[in-house]
């Protein structure tokens, strides 16, 4: 009985209007955003393939020098562009894309997208996650709000009642209505995906499993607005008012609250400015220890330190190259320093976020929203570990370079130069996203939440079949 | 077929029912007429359990509609003063979406028999039913207790409205189902169809049924002034 009171309800739906000139207008929008995403991704992904190459022949093809020279001559670290950054870009835009390698300063990422933008890219631009978060709601209040409403209206409730169904089942039988059309919509996007997914493989292996989850994030969160709008119908009884409520309930979720969740958030935990930030690390680096001077109090602390270690009374009766270990132990401290710092960082970061999943017990936009970036690679997060790892990977360099001085040079011996083999020597840097494990691990509460939103909606469900 | 006992339904302080006993035989059509509240509609909700008495009790079949509303309301079908169907579905799509909230399930070509059957020309069964006029719905809800084979049929002035040919193939029709052993019980304000149609005609004023007599036992004008003068 519930499918057929189900199919009654697809063809009450789509056999309007306005069911047709909606779902036509998103689909115009759907295409014109995976298109215009598709064009976007292919194009950054060849100029950051380009700059990687180009980069990479840079540093191999330096002239003979002292190691420590190549440390401060530098590379970069490119951030992958991920491919399901096609669906979910995120706050990709707003996050560098490279960091320069250098040796005793750990980079912040550069060259932000929106950095190159005009102040008109202020009122946002057409993407998937747009679509997906925002349209397709609306959609489903649009075809949704009268479901229950318009039996009341029209009087059909009355025969519908003298049938002696059972109002579990009516009240199912329309809640899968509204939601097989938007089942089927979202099968048509998420197809569209995959054959765009499927075309950009030579830019990187696609994550189909994140891509799954990816789908069923969305149809949960379509499942909830499905439940909200046949809870509004069944109870509200008139149309208008439905309708204008379930606008309300979207307006606050998607738009309003997050809006406000971020001033709020801000507020309680703010970061620091960059001037501030870099001050704190400036001053605990001088109170530690520097490769590039040797006289400092550190200096002379590891000096002591090391001649004991190896008991001899001279730096020169050394069988390693003190000034590149000094180098090297200047980086590790000053490493020390920098990830002290951005664990600061990161602990305003996990406050932020806690807020923001806090707020989720009022928003079903907000652990979707995170959901979302997460499994696309495109949150906050994801761009941690990018730069965790190209910190990590400096490290390596820096070691390379450092030990090849300390190793080969003589004490005091500034004149020797490494060549190209030693810049060869250095490996490529191959950044592995966090796993799916790890990101739906970081996600604990948006996924409760988005599962007790699920639940608590469907539940309102059976509970308004049963006032009816 | 149909029962009230002592049924009584309050409003707030309103009585609009007041211990109505009634019994409509198998294949009986009792038609009950009245001014407008009367307690003509109050009864025929209670029969549908779309109220709840105050006091009494209503039986369909000898079934108390009150204690068992799902059981009973298979053997209705309810037709009201205007019967709305869903606009954008077809005739036969409508018949067939009705069936199946009473748990049945019919072929294309059995819907097609039954709105033929009701009257309604197979010209029309394929088309959406917002084209239909309120002779048309009326003929869909005939066929509709028809297909669910109802025992029971509750009319709420189903031929207010109605052109005078229209209403007059609506009473053919409910004496056909007459003979087949549907039971009718029908509210109108219509003196003539009344007469013409039914087999017993009940008065009711002020929630209280004060006449209850056979259709065979007045003539036309003798109802009519029966009628008025039990108003006044």
């Amino acid at each position: 009985m519930v499918w057929e009171i189900a199919i009654k309800e697809i063809k009450e739906i789509t056999r309007t209007r306005q069911f047709a000139v909606a779902s036509i207008v998103i689909m115009i929008l759907m295409a014109l955003a995976i298109g215009l995403s598709y064009n976007y991704y292919q194009q950054i992904q060849e100029q950051h393939e380009e700059a990687r190459i180009n980069e990479r022949v840079i540093w191999e093809q330096q002239d003979e020098k002292n190691p420590h020279s190549a440390a401060h001559y530098g590379t970069y670290a490119f951030k992958p562009k991920y491919p399901l950054s096609l669906i979910d870009s995120g706050v990709e835009k707003f996050l560098g894309i490279s960091v320069f390698l250098e040796a005793h300063n750990r980079n912040e990422a550069d060259y932000a997208a929106a950095a190159d933008q005009t102040g008109l890219s202020r009122f946002g631009s057409i993407s998937p996650d747009f679509i997906l978060l925002f349209l397709i709601p609306l959609f489903i209040i649009l075809i949704g709000h009268n479901v229950m409403s318009k039996e009341y209206e029209r009087g059909t409730f009355r025969l519908v009642k003298s049938q002696g169904v059972n109002m579990t089942y009516l009240v199912l039988g329309k809640w899968m209505g509204i939601y097989i059309p938007i089942f089927l919509l979202a099968g048509i996007v998420f197809s569209a995906f995959a054959i765009c997914l499927n075309l950009v493989k030579d830019f990187g292996d696609v994550n189909w499993l994140a891509f799954g989850l990816l789908a069923i994030l969305y149809l949960l969160y379509y499942a909830i607005f499905t439940s909200l709008t046949v809870v509004a119908s069944v109870n509200i009884k008139n149309s208008g008012l439905t309708m204008v409520s379930l606008l309300a309930i979207w307006m606050i979720s998607c738009l309003a609250l997050p809006k406000a969740a971020t001033t709020i958030i801000e507020e309680s935990h703010p970061y620091p400015t960059q001037q501030a930030f870099s001050a704190a690390i400036a001053e605990d680096k001088a109170k530690g220890l520097n490769g590039h001077t040797p006289w400092s109090e550190a200096s002379k602390k590891l000096e002591e330190e090391t001649l004991e270690e190896h008991g001899v009374t001279s730096l020169e009766e050394l069988p390693f190259n003190f000034d590149g270990y000094r180098m090297q132990k200047g980086e590790e401290h000053e490493a020390a320093i920098f990830f002290a710092h951005y664990q600061e960082l990161k602990k305003i970061y996990e406050n932020q976020k806690s807020g923001y999943n806090t707020l989720s017990i009022i928003s079903p936009y907000l652990p979707v929203r995170f959901l979302s970036m997460s499994l696309a690679n495109t949150d906050y997060e994801s761009h941690w570990h990018f730069s965790d790892a190209a910190e990590k990977y400096r490290l390596e360099m820096q070691g390379i370079l450092n030990g090849d001085f300390a190793e080969h040079a003589a004490y005091g011996d500034w004149s020797y130069k490494s060549d190209k083999s030693l810049w060869k020597k250095i490996p490529e840097f191959d950044y592995q996203p966090p796993g799916l494990t790890q990101i739906l691990a970081s996600n604990t509460q948006s996924l409760i939440s988005l599962f007790a939103w699920s639940l608590i909606t469907f539940l309102g469900v059976f509970l308004s079949a049963r006032r009816i | 077929m149909l029962k009230a006992t002592n049924l009584t339904k309050y409003y707030g302080k309103h009585l609009a029912l007041d211990a109505l006993n009634l019994e409509v035989q198998a294949g009986e059509i009792f038609c009950l007429l009245g001014a407008n509240g009367a307690g003509k509609s109050t009864t025929i909700n209670l029969f549908l359990d779309f109220i709840k008495p105050s006091d009494g009790a209503a039986f369909i079949g000898g079934i108390n509609v009150e204690k068992e509303p799902i059981k009973t309301k298979k053997l209705i079908t309810y037709i009201p003063e205007n019967l709305v169907l869903y606009g954008n579905l077809t005739g036969v799509e409508n018949l067939q979406y009705f069936l199946s909230l009473a748990g049945k399930k019919l072929k294309s070509k059995s819907l097609e028999m039954f709105l033929e059957e009701a009257g309604l020309q197979s010209g029309a069964f394929y088309q959406r039913v917002k084209s239909y006029s309120k002779g048309m719905r009326q003929k869909v809800g005939i066929a509709l207790a028809l297909a669910k084979e109802s025992k029971v049929l509750l009319l709420d002035e189903p031929t207010s409205g109605l052109d005078p040919k229209a209403s007059n193939e609506f009473s053919e029709l409910l004496i056909k189902l007459s003979e087949l052993g549907v039971t009718t019980l029908m509210a109108t304000h219509d003196l003539f169809r009344a007469k013409e149609t039914g087999d017993r005609i009940g008065i009711m004023k002020s929630g209280q049924l004060i006449e209850n007599m056979s259709t065979g036992e007045v003539g036309h004008t003798d109802l009519e002034k029966l009628y008025l003068d039990r108003m006044k």
